[in-house]
């Protein structure tokens, strides 16, 4: 009778025990490149005006006169009707082959086309056309990790087209242990108030851009960096952009902006301060160099505002807001750090700063004092990297905030409590 | 009811599933609601196999386990309250809060062993958990249903050992990078207990 009982005891663990298998599946999406050539005629003859589409890819974002232009990494850009920010209202889409970047100077959109640069006429809304293109000028780029080059000499055009692959694969579920550590992409942006009144000499009028733009204007001149350097257009005819001066950077360059007389440049190890009084040709004051860990940089008057994030491709361990003296250019001091949880792309109208935090939403702060930054508000619920902070007008401040998941519209009148106008979803394939 | 009456066990199992009143109670007419506690620690084993179909590897999976049960005896042979613990998983540290019921199946004779039945089924909240940076940890449904032997006198302190399986779920959210756009990990563990402890 006891020894039943026994029995059963021992043979229980042996019976769970072919059972007791952890099982940890991981679901997980990549992308996939696979290698395509086009000819240069192909790229050219690409760029037409179409009928609005939804969101798919969204990349950066840029704004003029109420319009707002909505990249679709590599395929072109989406034109929206934004004079109601609760209405926002698809107008066209213009397909771009290879496009990334954009700026708006007058009725000229700029925008990047694999290795050219377009110059089109948005003066007329329903027709759209290419007035002007710079060739060859962008030898290289790069779009979701995968590569492009083109080859001059046989007018040959090799890039990778990007597939999203969903798998499961069993893990040992162990994964969480260690910390990755990979490369960096780096984001800034700036005070976009400032920076439209201050690069907008009259009577030209300049777009906003997000805080990821590789474009900028600045007096007569467009901005562009690619990886390695800088490449000047003199717009002074808008509509006939020129090749100006190419400066080379050094590697990692990932935005620029200019404030006041001066070009911000992120690269992934530092940020690059040009001299920019002569904008023909920008000279460098200062190399920022900085820990090896994402660093979008926002800046008002005196004072820098860089986020600090780690993980993800970012490296380092730190996640925080640093609060940065930069009246002294060639010497920048920390006046103080505030713990972040994983910001990405900020934007600053002073005294209200917003931060993206990815996942973790959108942030409202008071930045009034700089040893004493206070969040006003947490917005959870979406995933966040660029803004935009438009100012005061029509009177309401509108804010734009693009995320994974759509572009979100605010009133950030009482930055106590943003007021959402309206949002574009995005339909993404994965 | 002798204790480990031949069929005993078996029938005590389905009165704990089923009907654990009846005639227990009418053994016991002054029979008055005590509190009961039931405090273990011990080791949960289980294996993981991983990898893909050309180069599978299988781990032994060893981690600390600790909880306790409060709770009220109901009727002479049946408990019922709830149970907190903590579980030391290899990657994650998962907190236990559930419903529990402890079961006499057969009472122990002065100075003999009893043999008790288990179970306790809930949550496990990653409230303990300290992520890396970029990493979600989530709790998730758990169920732990086990046997166990209480050894010492009747209606005093016992010393008891256990053996229980457990099923705990949890999700991961992991950091994505340049090349992932999406890492989600479901983990079910799967694990035999065996645990030591005392009750009273």
């Amino acid at each position: 009778m006891k020894s039943n009982v026994l029995l059963v005891l021992l043979l229980l663990p042996l019976v769970c025990l072919t059972a007791c298998n952890d099982t940890c599946r991981e679901t997980r999406t990549f992308r996939q490149f696979t290698p395509v050539t086009f000819t240069a005629e192909q790229i050219r003859n690409g760029v037409k005006q179409e009928a609005p589409r939804s969101l798919v890819n969204p990349g950066k974002i840029y704004t003029k006169d109420g319009y707002l232009l909505i990249n679709e990494v590599k395929e072109g850009i989406h034109l929206i009707d934004n004079r109601d920010p609760a209405n926002p209202r698809p107008v066209a889409f213009i397909r771009i082959p290879g496009n990334g970047d954009m700026a708006i100077r007058n009725n000229i959109l700029y925008a990047d086309s694999y290795m050219d640069l377009v110059a089109l006429d948005i003066s007329k809304l329903t027709d759209i056309k290419e007035v002007n293109r710079v060739q060859n000028v962008f030898p290289n780029g790069q779009f979701e990790g995968g590569w492009w080059s083109f080859n001059a000499n046989t007018l040959m055009l090799s890039d990778q087209r990007v597939n999203y692959v969903t798998e499961t694969v069993e893990t040992n579920c162990e994964d969480g242990m260690i910390a990755r550590q990979n490369a960096c992409p780096n984001c800034m942006s700036t005070d976009f108030a400032n920076r439209f009144v201050s690069a907008a000499p009259a009577p030209n009028t300049n777009g906003v851009g997000g805080s990821m733009a590789r474009f900028t204007l600045y007096d007569t001149y467009l901005y562009t960096v690619g990886q390695q350097d800088m490449q000047l257009f003199n717009i002074q005819v808008p509509a006939e952009p020129r090749r100006g001066e190419r400066i080379n950077l050094g590697g990692g360059i990932e935005t620029i902006f200019p404030y006041k007389d001066k070009l911000f440049i992120g690269s992934t190890t530092g940020m690059l301060i040009y001299d920019n009084t002569n904008p023909a040709k920008p000279v460098r004051m200062s190399v920022f160099q900085h820990a090896r860990v994402c660093d979008p940089v926002v800046v008002h008057d005196n004072i820098a505002y860089v986020t600090l994030r780690s993980g993800t491709n970012c490296g380092g361990n730190l996640n925080q807001l640093d609060v940065v003296d930069i009246k002294d250019l060639y010497n920048p001091k920390l006046l103080k750090s505030y713990p972040m949880q994983n910001p990405h792309g900020l934007g600053v109208d002073f005294p209200n700063l917003f931060i993206c935090e990815g996942q973790s939403g959108l942030k409202s702060l008071d930045a009034r004092n700089a040893l004493d930054v206070k969040q006003l508000e947490h917005l959870a619920g979406m995933n966040a990297y660029d803004v935009i902070p438009m100012g005061a007008a029509a009177g309401r401040k509108q804010l734009l905030m693009i995320g994974k998941d759509g572009l979100y519209q605010y009133d950030y009148t009482n930055p106590q409590q943003l007021q959402l106008l309206s949002k574009i979803a995005v339909n993404r394939p994965f | 009811m002798k204790p480990f009456n031949k069929n005993g066990w078996l029938t005590g199992l389905l009165f704990l599933y089923f009907c654990p009143a009846s005639n227990v109670e009418a053994q016991a007419p002054a029979f008055r609601p005590t509190f009961m506690n039931m405090t273990e620690v011990g080791l949960s084993l289980g294996r993981v196999t991983s990898g893909s179909q050309w180069a599978q590897t299988t781990q032994n999976r060893t981690s600390f386990t600790a909880q306790t049960f409060n709770g009220v005896r109901i009727w002479p042979r049946l408990a019922v309250g709830g149970t907190v613990g903590i579980d030391w998983y290899l990657a994650s540290l998962l907190m236990p809060v559930s419903a529990g019921v402890r079961y006499d199946v057969a009472v122990q004779s002065k100075k003999g062993v009893g043999l008790f039945t288990s179970l306790d089924a809930g949550y496990g909240l990653a409230w303990l958990h300290r992520d890396l940076p970029n990493y979600k940890t989530s709790g998730g449904l758990y169920v732990s249903p086990g046997v166990g032997l209480r050894l010492g006198q009747p209606g005093r302190g016992n010393f008891v050992l256990s053996v229980a399986y457990k099923r705990q779920e949890s999700a991961v959210v992991k950091p994505l990078d340049n090349f992932y756009l999406k890492r989600d990990e479901n983990r079910i563990y799967n694990r035999i207990t065996f645990r030591m402890g005392v009750a009273f």
